[in-house]
């Protein structure tokens, strides 16, 4: 399923730590990487690879918010919408993305270009509003500002 | 006031190994592992009179006295790199800036601890932050300040950077071992506490990054400088305040423990974010803490001072709500948080805290009943230390306390049916 | 060792040792969900939190080591609070599933919110929806809504089987119980996930709607499925005047579940072994003497016909025996008994192997009682008794059928049709009772007091739990009828106790035990200590 290369990096990874499975949340990120989202499949070779049951690799992959359970937008758009960025104006900035894109939180254009979700604090406060765009931090953010941005993307 | 923590984030580089050691970067790390003993550096840190600055405000150098003797097992320090208390992000300046100050931070403070590796463990998110740790910690394996014969000493110590996936929970020190062993985030009864059997069954420290980064200065320049900066004793030291919420000038600043709210707010901050709207509200130290009262905005930013106001420096997270404020959306918004976040194992967290945010969805949307505001009340005692960890009583304070010290904006809008501050000036 | 009062009743307990165990140890109920003796500690639940005399917050006793001079109170006001809290959070998601969900009359949830609960709802806003009566594996049913996320299933898996089928999927009050997706719960122990649920989220399937707990009367006794003979609780039903449904009628057998003994199984029984009474009940039962097609025959006849066949034979060194390892002690000497008084015979004891041992439970020897047979009949296997019928040696064969599942009984082979006459002795119309000339029902399993040998030399009894069909009785009644039929002196048993007691005398296995002696959990023998009385 996975080529030498990575299975090297999985190597690498696990050697960081006294027990393989604690490597497992550094290799599903791997998997994250690779695949763009986790699978089942992929749950059953990590399982395999640090010695743990499939079942608790799922309940890892569901238990983490920021592990997909399914394929999600090439720009992957995470608003931050606690109460600081609530403050404000998160929740005006979330309105604006639903209608910009045409979507609902948690789902995927139909191009499969973006996808939207509703995360907790980011850590961002003190430039807020904000969102995560796939792994970067876009703050200080204004509608004119997020509209050249998105507009901007392939 | 001298910049101690945050000198370095607007130099050039600041993240280069090469500026951190001109700036003398390295040397309190030398002076610990070559001329101090590991119980002299804890025995510095416990003088200097620095407190956790993760949220639980516990002594530093008592918890680093827990650590028994090296035996035959590994001992590990874990820094609690997680931040995710809603209001912070002063951890997150420092590893993105000055991720060497953390790094000496991490292996001053391991050596006290006779560790033989040292996880950092930085939430999901914080992509550059891991980026750019990662990259100064090969920088610093690369100068001996890491891994075998730490600055020649002879003692070895990894460094590893260990990125969580999204779940507040692993702030908590045994749910961030949990997580670190592999597993779901879940919080570990105690005892046994983490010094005795932590990460892998090994004794265990875990600190927070601000805490850590204090180590190297107040190996450098002594526990009395350190004591001496702040309004006593037990509180002590430099410390970076996160401000937040309607003031014209959030962000992170540093001043001497005890700075007061106001000159926060008004100063420092910039005031308000409206002239015509006044200050109504403000939680001093990150959303799990007490929200205070304008009123009650007349406190030092110090551990001692917000206990006697019945709330708590916490996170240092100083988030400030205006007039426009709708205190019932607000307690929505941070219920939504901790329903969010609990991980579930225990059932009064896990069924209590959905429970809460369900009264409140109910408020909010107009539907609110005349018991549904002693009940949340109610509801949030029931919570309040039966849990296993923390994050109950994180979710029950922000309850107690608003629908307590507005309980009359929550009677107005169940009584209305809808919201009586926005929309009305 | 450690001093702890509890409730004011103070105790002496062993270094090491929880509140809560104390507490149980000594018969006070502490009220807990997610603590089991056989799993380790998860203190998630929060039922059993008690108020320690200067202890700032009350403390989960599960997990709470006593302390030399620990004053702990488990019923103060506090502690009364604190209760009935956490029973209010944990019905406030709950289905009222009551009337359908099998898990009423033994649900913790049930009587914990009697004891312990406030009696009136206040939650009035949306639960939490989740799946219901998924199928998870071949006998288990999983109701997400019913669980209440005390993980003792999961630990089942992760500790005891080594498995780990289940786990926690999502987080905070979506929490729910799951496989991977694909994935069954079908180790061979699946079952005692359902007795160790303490409500209704998991049920197993063969029982799911078949009739309420209340109404099932429990005997103890032993599994028959394997040498191990697991501690067993079995449940036959009752009939019921105005129940109409099918179910509730009849008095069939309609559960089988673990009893504890740390010496034999732990908590735990092997699927298997759970639903073997499936197979018995199912079965057609032989219900009175028979002739060799099948027509009804008077007993005294039929036994007097036997007895005859059995003396001819023996006189011409002609007969032959084949015991069942599933027999009970009693049954198998007073077998003995009839071998000897008529002279000898080639004796010999079914073997049933089906498989390996496993690490756990599971014994490839499926008969019960086959180390008792070794000891008694002085055989482990019927090679030779059916090398000697299948070579036309034996003018008659006697042979005991198996007393749980009437696929077990013994495959005559040749034999069938080369001895004249074979006598079946059993409960089944089967492949053996329909290779026989005369045909006399006994007891099965569930339908005889007795006592067998497990494979570790422990002595346990088996309970009857089931009226017996037609003529049928227990096995060394027959026996000892056709002891008498051979022109033999009659022991004149009229009890199996009296049996066991001639039996203790003889063999030196089981000498100075008594069948009173044996007690629920059995004795172990060879040690002077196990001389129960």
């Amino acid at each position: 399923m996975y080529g030498a290369e990575f299975e090297k990096q999985v190597d690498r990874l696990v050697a960081r730590y006294p027990e393989a499975k604690a490597a497992m949340l550094p290799v599903l990120w791997e998997v994250q990487k690779e695949k763009g989202w986790i699978d089942k499949e992929s749950e059953a070779w990590v399982a395999e690879r640090l010695g743990t049951s499939p079942a608790a690799v799922h309940g890892v992959v569901t238990f983490y918010t920021m592990y997909k359970q399914k394929p999600m937008g090439r720009h992957h758009i995470q608003v931050c919408t606690t109460l600081s960025c609530m403050l404000r104006g998160s929740d005006e900035l979330m309105d604006h993305l639903k209608g910009k894109l045409g979507i609902d939180e948690g789902e995927v254009s139909h191009d499969g270009k973006f996808s939207l979700v509703r995360v907790e604090c980011l850590g961002s406060c003190g430039t807020a509003p904000m969102f995560q765009l796939n792994d970067d931090y876009h703050e200080d953010l204004t509608i004119d500002a997020v509209d050249k941005l998105l507009d901007g993307l392939e | 006031m001298e910049k101690i923590l945050t000198r370095n984030i607007h130099k050039e580089n600041s993240q280069s190994i090469d500026v951190y050691e001109a700036s003398g970067g390295y040397q309190a790390l030398r002076k610990a592992v070559t001329q101090m003993t590991p119980v002299e550096v804890i025995d510095e840190v416990k003088k200097s009179g620095l407190r956790g600055r993760g949220g639980a405000g516990f002594p530093t150098g008592l918890k680093w006295s827990f650590m028994p003797p090296k035996g035959d097992k590994p001992h590990y320090l874990l820094c609690n790199a997680d931040e995710s208390e809603p209001g912070t992000f002063k951890d997150r300046l420092l590893m993105e800036k000055d991720p060497h100050l953390v790094l000496e931070g991490c292996m001053a403070s391991a050596y006290a601890m006779h560790a033989d590796a040292c996880y950092i463990y930085i939430r999901g998110e914080f992509v550059l932050g891991a980026e750019v740790l990662e990259r100064a910690v090969e920088e610093a394996y690369a100068k001996g300040y890491a891994g075998k014969n730490v600055c020649g000493s002879g003692w070895n110590c990894d460094l590893v950077i260990h990125r969580g996936a999204g779940a507040y929970i692993c702030g908590e020190e045994t749910a961030l071992m949990s997580s670190l062993e592999g597993g779901r985030g879940n919080p570990r009864v105690k005892p046994p506490f983490p010094a005795q059997s932590g990460a892998w069954g090994a004794p265990t420290t875990i600190n927070n990054v601000e805490t850590l980064a204090c180590v190297p200065f107040i190996l450098e320049r002594g526990a009395d400088w350190f004591k001496s900066i702040g309004p006593n004793e037990k509180n002590t030291g430099p410390k970076l305040y996160c401000l937040s919420g309607h003031v014209k000038r959030p962000g992170v600043y540093e001043a001497p423990m005890g700075l007061p709210l106001k000159e926060l707010i008004y100063d420092l901050g910039g005031g308000m974010l409206h002239d015509d709207r006044p200050l109504k509200a403000c939680i001093p130290g990150g959303s799990s803490v007490p929200v205070l009262r304008a009123e009650e905005c007349d406190t030092n930013l110090d551990f001692d001072s917000l206990a006697a106001l019945k709330t708590g420096l916490g996170s240092a997270g100083i988030m400030v709500m205006d007039s426009s404020t709708c205190m019932v959306k607000s307690l929505l918004r941070i219920s939504h948080f901790y329903a969010h976040e609990s991980c579930g194992q225990c059932t009064p967290c896990r069924e209590g805290c959905g429970w809460m945010e369900r009264i409140l969805q109910r408020i909010e949307d107009g539907g609110g009943l005349q018991q549904d505001i002693d009940l949340l009340k109610n509801i949030a005692d029931n919570i309040e230390g039966r849990t296993i960890c923390a994050l109950g009583d994180a979710a029950a304070w922000p309850v107690q306390s608003f629908v307590t010290k507005f309980r009359d904006e929550f009677q107005a809008h169940v009584d209305a049916g809808r919201c009586t501050v926005q929309g009305v000036a | 060792m450690p001093k702890v009062t509890i409730d004011g009743v103070e105790m002496e307990v062993a270094a090491g040792t929880t509140v809560l165990q104390a507490a149980l140890s000594r018969g006070r109920e502490v009220p807990h969900y997610c603590y089991h003796p056989g799993l380790s500690i998860a203190g998630n639940c929060r039922m059993c939190l008690v108020e320690v005399e200067k202890a700032p917050k009350l403390m989960i006793s599960c997990q709470t080591q006593v302390a030399d001079g620990m004053v702990v109170h488990t019923q103060s006001e506090k502690v009364q609070e604190a209760q009935s809290s956490v029973m209010e959070f944990l019905l406030i998601n709950h289905p009222l599933d009551c009337p359908i969900c099998d898990q009423a009359g033994e649900c913790r949830l049930q009587e914990y919110a009697v004891e312990h609960g406030t009696g009136v709802s206040r939650h009035d806003v949306p639960k939490v929806i989740q799946s219901k009566a998924v199928d998870i594996g071949r006998h288990i049913t999983l109701d997400q809504e019913r669980c209440i996320q005390c993980s003792r299933c999961i630990r089942f898996c992760d500790e005891v089987t080594g498995t780990g089928e289940l786990d926690f999927f999502q987080r905070g009050d979506r929490t729910k119980i799951g496989l991977y997706p694909g994935k069954r719960l079908d180790n061979a122990y699946s079952g005692n996930v359902a007795d160790i649920c303490p409500v209704g989220a998991l049920t197993v399937k063969e029982f799911r709607f078949s009739t309420r707990v209340w109404y099932l009367k429990n005997t103890p006794t032993v599994c028959a499925g394997c040498s191990k003979g697991c501690n067993v609780m079995v449940a036959v039903g009752r009939k019921q005047e105005l129940m109409t449904s099918p179910g509730q009628m009849d008095d069939g057998i309609k559960r089988v579940v673990p009893r504890v003994n740390e010496e034999v199984n732990g908590h735990w029984i092997c699927d298997e072994g759970r639903l073997s009474y499936i197979g018995l009940e199912a079965a057609e039962r032989l219900q009175s003497a028979q002739d060799s097609n099948g027509g009804e025959l008077d007993w005294d006849a039929a036994v007097e016909a036997a007895g005859a066949k059995i003396r001819e034979a023996a006189e011409a060194g002609a007969l032959g025996l084949i015991a069942s390892p599933r027999a009970t002690n009693e049954t198998l000497f007073a077998a003995s008994r009839l071998v000897k008084a008529v002279g000898g015979a080639t004796v010999g004891v079914q073997k049933i192997h089906r498989g390996e041992d496993d690490k756990l439970l599971i014994r490839a020897d499926k008969g019960a009682n086959s180390k008792g047979a070794g000891e008694i009949l002085g055989a482990t296997d019927a090679v030779d008794v059916l090398a000697a019928a299948a070579s036309g040696k034996l003018k008659t064969l006697v042979v005991f059928g198996d007393l749980l599942n009437p696929d077990d009984t013994i495959d005559l082979g040749d034999a069938a049709s080369n001895v004249e006459n074979i006598i079946y002795v059993g409960p089944f119309v089967d492949a053996a009772s329909a290779a026989a000339a005369l045909r006399l029902p006994t007891a099965s399993w569930a339908e005889e007091d007795g006592t067998m040998v497990n494979c570790d030399g422990r002595i346990q009894s088996v309970g009857r739990c089931h009226r017996s069909r037609g003529e049928g009785r227990p096995g060394w009644l027959v026996a000892q009828e056709l002891l008498a039929a051979a022109g033999g002196e009659s022991p004149e048993w009229a009890e199996g106790s009296e049996v066991y007691e001639e039996m203790a005398n003889e063999l030196e296995t089981f000498r100075g035990t008594s069948s009173a002696g044996i007690g629920l959990l059995g004795i172990a023998t060879g040690t002077p200590a196990a001389a129960g009385a």
